[in-house]
């Protein structure tokens, strides 16, 4: 027997696992030393320390397998996306339907901003109509994280979560759409961009019906018991995100309308915990470094001018609307300017749309695919510091320390 | 500042406060969204006044100055109504109860107002404590000296008011086991209890620029009496009542108070005397514990029976009043009270029914909103 046989042979030959690991323990300190310190979103600890140490910044993790990088995070937005969806109260828009108006004109004026803003930097029509539907969806995963982490309530709050779940339907159809168009630019006939997002809603809203009623049933009869509730809803999502693959359903667009539909069936108020569980919330924590880690920032060097107009012109498009129709949806031009500007976040939804769109065209991923990555990188990094101080700024926090006299 | 001179009103004539919860329809929590409801309301027409509290959870609505049950009750609900409408614009339910059964005191959030943020600094987390929701009803005096007699006769019945309106056994997620906690928040403040027993209105005066000279209060606002004359409107107002759990019930009561006011004012039964006060904590504590089922010690024959027997005898002996005032219907809702139970015992069935407090709650908002 040799020292070789029990002895680690130098230099030490190490499992990448074992950055990711330590990656994510640091991510998790600088989250919580910035919530001490900074009262920063703990959000931009895991995405910048995901940055920082992966290939985008410092270049010490490898990038992660793709089949598995992407399991993450369509399980974890799985369930923001449900989350989401069963925060928010369908039945509102009738009792309030200029809260829908402000959603579709937030929506159409975003899209077609965006939209115009390509043309002008002469991109081809199709091309600036998928960027532009992608751009229409704000971050559900910084909104849910973000108001789950302050635990804000109000206003700004129920309208942030409502209007985040209706663009991010919007966006899911006009981008499969735009994508379908982009396929066969001529023969794309009337008939099929009626028949499309029809079938992906009625299809969407059947599944997502299922799973609300599989949900029900497990949630009474298996709530009380944390652990095995939240891997039987864990492995519900994992069924669903397969099904609709195959069904050439959007996961994300059947996991929202579940939620959507378990709470318009709800009859008696329902809380649960953050994220369903513990084991929720580390996926979530997973799936933003990761996210950190992918970030990709080629775009920024090459069009930093129009990745830079496309957030203004985003952002403008998101809050006039809501300005505008501020007082007949009853709220201030204070609320209104906060809800605006919490609108503006992109994240893993956005990431998703894009990367689905440059497996299947090779030209986007190195051309507007890369200016929207850079888009998501920097909001994705100010996303969550927004949604904060705007939810702060309203006074719908529940630490609201600035009112505090010490 | 010296007291304001009892202004002239109708005898008789009434008014309603209510104080008003405000939840969120996720959970049924309460949520501070007071502003935005007021902007709300403040578009649309309405009748009375519905004003802010002092944290954000709560709303106030006030009728108009009111004779008879029949048009109180009218005002009631078109004020009910347009509160419940502009909550379903907001999204957010709107219930009464005289306290929400699972709120955190410590997340309420002052309304902001130069008067709240006085009272929050002055009496710290009391003012927070004090997300409770009362009825106050106002009845009106020939005079100031009428006012003082009206006022301590009615002492005696104080207990009849807190077991009929009583709607908070739940505080903090618990069963309190008392039928009106509210009334245990309120007497947690220094200048609450009951007026000193003065029996005009010079001497009123002198008690009042005494109390002044002290420092302690500045305006009869800083009492927190059960029952305090309030001159400026020339009215004696009862402050004991939980906010019943519909406007109906709420007219009622207010309607019982009035019919036996004309009972006092009218047949005058004996004058006030200072030894009417020494059951008086006695009988409210059981009225704030047990509800209708407390005991009742008659201050003057020291009989002991319980308070449904004694409401159910005051029915007969008001009951020309009642017919005088057209309260009848009130009388009849009264009855129903003592035959059916009071709030809190509806809200104890339903939680029994229910298992859970959220859901309560959101029988409770759907029973307020729906009528």
């Amino acid at each position: 027997m040799t020292l070789s046989a029990y002895l680690p042979i130098w230099p030490l030959s190490v499992s990448p696992a074992l950055w990711l690991a330590l990656a994510l323990v640091i991510a998790v300190l600088v989250g919580e030393g910035l919530v001490r310190y900074l009262r920063l979103p703990r959000i931009v600890g895991y995405v910048g320390i995901g940055m920082l140490l992966g290939p985008a910044g410092l270049n010490m993790i490898p990038v992660l397998p793709a089949a598995e990088w992407r399991l993450l995070i369509d399980l974890a937005l799985g369930i923001l996306l449900f989350e989401l969806g069963s925060k928010v109260n369908l039945r509102w828009l009738k009792a309030n339907p200029w809260i829908a108006g402000t959603s579709l004109l937030e929506a159409a004026a975003t899209f077609f901003a965006v939209f115009g803003l390509l043309l002008w930097f002469d991109v081809a029509h199709v091309t600036a109509a998928v960027v532009a539907a992608i751009a229409i969806a704000t971050s559900p995963a910084i909104v849910v994280r973000t108001v789950t982490e302050s635990r804000a309530r109000g206003q700004v709050t129920e309208r942030l979560l409502l209007m985040t779940a209706l663009n991010c339907i919007y966006a899911i159809i006009c981008h499969k759409l735009a994508v379908a168009f982009m396929h066969d630019e001529a023969g794309t006939s009337l008939i099929h961009t009626v028949l499309q997002p029809l079938y992906l809603i009625s299809g969407s809203a059947l599944l997502g019906g299922l799973f609300g009623s599989a949900f029900n049933f497990i949630h009474r009869h298996m709530g009380q018991h944390e652990e095995t509730f939240s891997f039987l809803l864990f492995g519900m999502i994992a069924i669903a995100t397969i099904v609709a693959s195959t069904l050439k359903l959007s996961p994300m667009l059947v996991l929202l309308a579940a939620g959507l539909i378990t709470r318009y069936q709800r009859e008696h108020p329902r809380t649960f915990l953050p994220h369903f569980g513990s084991a929720g919330a580390i996926l979530v924590v997973l799936m933003f470094t990761a996210n950190g880690l992918a970030a990709n920032l080629d775009g920024l060097r090459d069009s930093m001018l129009l990745v830079l107009l496309l957030i203004l012109v985003r952002a403008i498009a998101k809050l006039l609307p809501v300005l505008v129709l501020a007082r007949y949806s009853g709220i201030s031009l204070h609320q209104a300017i906060a809800l605006g500007i919490a609108l503006v976040p992109m994240s893993s939804l956005t990431l998703l749309l894009t990367l689905d769109t440059a497996v299947v065209f090779p030209a986007f991923a190195s051309g507007l695919g890369l200016v929207l990555m850079s888009c998501i990188v920097i909001l994705e990094l100010a996303g969550p510091i927004l949604v904060q101080m705007a939810l702060r700024g309203a006074g719908e926090t529940l630490e609201a320390p600035w009112r505090r006299k010490v | 500042m010296s007291l304001m001179p009892f202004a002239s009103s109708r005898p008789l004539s009434i008014g309603v406060e209510l104080e008003l919860q405000l939840l969120n329809c996720n959970d049924y929590d309460l949520i501070s969204s007071a502003p935005d409801m007021l902007r709300r309301i403040a578009t649309q027409a309405h009748h009375g006044e519905i004003k802010p509290e002092m944290t954000r959870s709560m709303i106030e609505i006030n009728t108009s100055v009111q004779h008879e049950y029949g048009a109180l009750v009218e005002e009631l609900r078109s004020l009910r109504n347009t509160v419940a409408d502009a909550g379903r614009f907001l999204n957010i339910a709107v219930a009464g109860g005289g306290t929400h059964p699972f709120q955190h005191w410590s997340e309420q959030k002052i309304f902001d107002a130069p008067r709240f943020h006085y009272l929050s600094e002055l009496y710290g987390y009391l003012a927070k404590q004090f997300t409770i929701f009362g009825q106050h009803v106002h009845i009106g005096c020939p005079g100031p000296d009428e006012a003082l007699h009206l006022l301590h006769m009615l002492s005696r019945y104080v207990p009849h008011f807190i077991a009929l309106s009583a709607t908070s056994p739940f505080v903090q997620g618990h069963d309190t086991g008392f039928a009106s906690a509210r009334l245990n928040s309120v007497f947690s403040f220094p200048l609450s209890g009951r007026a000193p027993f003065v029996l005009n209105w010079e001497d009123f005066e002198r008690f009042f620029g005494k109390m002044t000279d002290t420092g302690v209060v500045e305006s009869m606002k800083d009492f927190y009496w059960d029952i305090r004359p309030k001159p400026e409107f020339g009215t004696i107002e009862v402050r004991v009542c939980d906010t019943p759990l519909t406007v109906e019930i709420a007219a009622a009561i207010a309607c019982y108070i009035q019919a036996m006011a004309r009972y006092i004012m009218v047949e005058r039964p004996g004058e006030p005397q200072e030894d009417d006060y020494l059951v008086y904590t006695f009988n409210r504590f059981q009225a704030c514990r047990f509800g209708l089922e407390g005991v009742f010690i008659d201050p003057r024959t020291h009989e002991q029976r319980s308070l449904r027997e004694d409401i159910a005898d005051m029915l007969l002996r008001i009951a020309d009043h009642a017919v005088e005032l057209r309260a009848e219907e009130a009388m009849e809702r009264i009855r129903e009270i003592l035959a059916k139970g009071n709030g809190a015992s509806w809200l104890r069935q339903t939680y029994a029914h229910e298992h859970n407090l959220s859901d309560m709650m959101q029988q409770q908002a759907k029973l307020w909103m729906n009528g």
